[in-house]
């Protein structure tokens, strides 16, 4: 039987799985940053479980400059995302290919 | 098993089943709601975990400050609803994403258990062993001790991130013109 922290981190596994499914496949941006913030949370709910495994404090810090990040991360993505709007009028990521080789 | 077990399970397996479903929405808004439960839930699973101050930061900052940008944004757009639309793998990129994956599977049950029952046991004497009971004072006692540059390092990034943020949403006749 595995204990409570040992299945965080299985939970935490599915969970990174549904976000990278949900960046990778979705081809709206507004859900891929979505995504992205349940990939962070997936992080963060391994470093509080490896936090509760190894009886150190260090991983509940470290997952608060995780959520420090993420705040940065939604910050910057949907002031692009607005600012991609004005221009495309579309958050659709097919529509954003000026790049593509 | 005790109920607190039982009660991580189901949490667990609920914020899994809200995940896959966020995945699937048609819009926007209601994935964000979706989302905002998942951050509850997995708030629920660190007070289970005994760490009561990421709980408390989970709700304040995650459910309660980058949920509602994300809403505000989300009603600034106001976009029309649309289809479900997922994207294609070839054949080649869905065999690399396997592998990946079947790597991430391996490291994270056997090379990441075996890693982390060794690392950080008595020879880390660091960050020794804290007692749970005040868990907010010894999360601050490293974070400003051991972390101390981290922290600092992070507001600035924080800074650079408001400023960004505003600049780059900012209106430019230029860029209307462009586009």
């Amino acid at each position: 039987m595995l204990s409570m922290p040992e299945l965080g981190l299985y939970f935490s596994f599915l969970l990174f799985l549904v976000g990278l499914f949900t960046v990778m496949f979705r081809k709206n941006i507004l859900f891929m940053m979505l995504g992205v913030e349940i990939l962070l949370n997936a992080a963060n709910l391994a470093f509080v479980s490896a936090s509760k495994i190894t009886g150190t404090i260090d991983g509940q810090v470290v997952m608060f400059f995780v959520m420090a990040v993420a705040a940065c991360e939604a910050a910057i993505g949907l002031a692009m995302i607005i600012s991609l709007y004005r221009a495309k009028a579309s958050v659709e990521a097919d529509d954003l290919k000026l790049l593509r080789g | 098993m005790g109920i607190e077990t039982v009660a991580f399970i189901l949490m667990g397996l609920l914020a899994v089943a809200l995940a896959g479903t966020l995945a699937t929405r048609r819009f926007p808004v209601s994935a964000a709601m979706l989302l905002i439960t998942l951050m509850v839930l997995l708030a629920g699973m660190y007070g289970l975990l005994d760490a009561h101050f990421a709980a408390v930061a989970q709700i304040i900052v995650y459910a309660g400050a980058i949920m509602v940008v994300f809403v505000f944004v989300m009603m600034l757009l106001n976009l029309p609803p649309e289809e479900t639309r997922f994207g294609t793998l070839t054949l080649g990129e869905g065999v690399l994403t396997l592998a990946g994956l079947g790597a991430a599977v391996v490291l994270g049950t056997k090379v990441g258990h075996g890693f982390l029952r060794s690392a950080f046991q008595p020879t880390n004497a660091r960050a020794p062993f804290f007692p749970e009971p005040e868990n907010l004072k010894n999360v601050a006692a490293l974070m400003f001790t051991d972390y101390l540059w981290a922290f600092e390092l992070i507001s600035f990034l924080i800074l650079a991130a408001i400023i960004g943020a505003v600049v780059i949403s900012k209106k430019r006749k230029t860029h209307a013109e462009h586009a």
